[in-house]
């Protein structure tokens, strides 16, 4: 996949298309869960993969994996509009009902995403279920501290240590 | 024990790529990232760690007119591609995006053109500027020899102000470049245009950096 990005940065439209076809339904499926309505989601779809086809060159300057670089490209688009949406409105209507998935796209790329995932999932099984719990609302759903305490009816002080300590400790444990 | 700098710059990185740092530091953190390669390499070691959380969510596809949006905000592509215009032309009409359709079988003359030569005075690219202004469309028309592992820039030289860069140039075929406002404004005040040899992926500075390898005259119709 990080070849097909390096493509898209030579701006081939027949690799962007592969790689749209390969991510995107990963990609709504962060943007849903964080702005929990379909019609803004596919919206920041759009932008994501307009700034990845403008930006794929950046991705070649860093290091990392290249479904990282996409998934952070869409969660950081869905954080900004949802924090923008709620400072504008409260209250929307919740489509996340529609999350249903209609396909299973599992090829051997999905594989590669997977892989990655399942050494986080034994690091995140190793810690105190309240300090996955807060790293999990947080990162999947794009919650702040505030609305995290607000979900689980914990302090804040206390969801912010939880939060510090869980992400130290999944980094000791991923890097050993 | 108190924490290191580096380990509170580590915890940042973190809290940023969770989503928990909010607000202005959220902004003030975002600003520092783009300006600093060791807090950027941070913040992409927990993009890395925590991207497989992403991967407990089920897939949702898209649906297909996303697709199409995306590609017509990145400019169509003209050049051999009959399959794609077919498929974006069809996903267009069953939406009903007829005045789209009207757009893609418009032809109007060019406001301006540039023809962008060697030294030995062989066309290699042709630059047209849209009748409406919106963009330019550059078409490599000439055997253009482009540098491996580095980009060409196209600049508008408007007089007495800096080179403004108006995007990339493709090595082949033709490409769309859609311009904002202030690249509306330096193409229309310019009188040459010109192509400098960058880092991959363009200048990182929003000035030309490398040589310039080729200057054009715009000629306005």
């Amino acid at each position: 996949m990080a070849g097909l990005l390096a493509a898209c940065a030579r701006q081939d439209r027949q690799a962007f298309q592969r790689l749209y076809e390969m991510t995107s339904s990963q990609l709504l499926a962060c943007l849903m869960r964080i702005l929990r309505n379909r019609a803004l989601a596919e919206d920041a779809l759009q932008d994501v993969y307009v700034q990845v086809w403008r930006q794929a060159i950046r991705f070649e300057r860093g290091r990392g994996s290249s479904w990282a670089w996409l998934i952070a490209i869409a969660r950081y688009r869905a954080i900004d509009l949802q924090r923008r949406e709620r400072r504008l409105a409260a209250g929307s209507s919740d489509d996340i009902a529609e999350m249903a998935a209609d396909e299973e796209p599992h090829d051997s790329l999905m594989a590669l995403g997977h892989h990655a995932a399942a050494a986080l999932d034994g690091c995140l099984a190793a810690l105190q279920s309240r300090q996955r719990d807060c790293i999990l609302l947080s990162y999947q759903n794009g919650m702040t501290h505030a609305e995290v305490a607000d979900q689980i009816g914990e302090p804040l002080g206390s969801v912010k240590s939880w939060i510090r300590r869980g992400l130290t400790a999944l980094r000791r444990c991923l890097e050993s | 024990m108190k924490p290191n700098q580096a380990d509170v710059l580590d915890l940042l990185a973190a809290e940023f790529v969770l989503g928990t740092l909010a607000g202005a530091a959220r902004r003030r953190f975002e600003r520092w990232r783009d300006a600093d390669p060791f807090v950027e390499r941070r913040v992409r070691a927990w993009e890395d760690r925590l991207a497989g959380l992403a991967f407990q969510l089920e897939p949702v596809t898209p649906s297909p007119g996303v697709w199409v949006s995306i590609e017509r905000q990145i400019g169509p592509v003209l050049q051999g591609r009959w399959r794609a215009v077919a498929a974006s032309i069809a996903a267009i009409a069953v939406l009903g995006f007829g005045w789209f359709l009207w757009q893609q079988l418009r032809v109007a003359p060019p406001a301006a053109e540039a023809v962008i030569a060697s030294k030995a005075g062989e066309a290699l690219w042709r630059v047209e500027l849209a009748a409406d202004g919106e963009y330019v469309e550059v078409s490599a028309v000439g055997a253009v020899s482009y540098p491996d592992q580095r980009s060409l820039e196209l600049w508008a030289l408007p007089p007495e102000a800096s080179p403004v860069s108006l995007g990339l140039m493709p090595a082949s075929g033709r490409l769309r470049l859609v311009l904002d406002e202030r690249q509306r404004a330096a193409v229309g005040l310019a009188a040459n245009v010109a192509v400098s040899e960058e880092p991959l992926g363009g200048s990182p500075t929003g000035a030309p950096t490398g040589p310039v390898l080729y200057v054009a005259a715009i000629a306005r119709t």
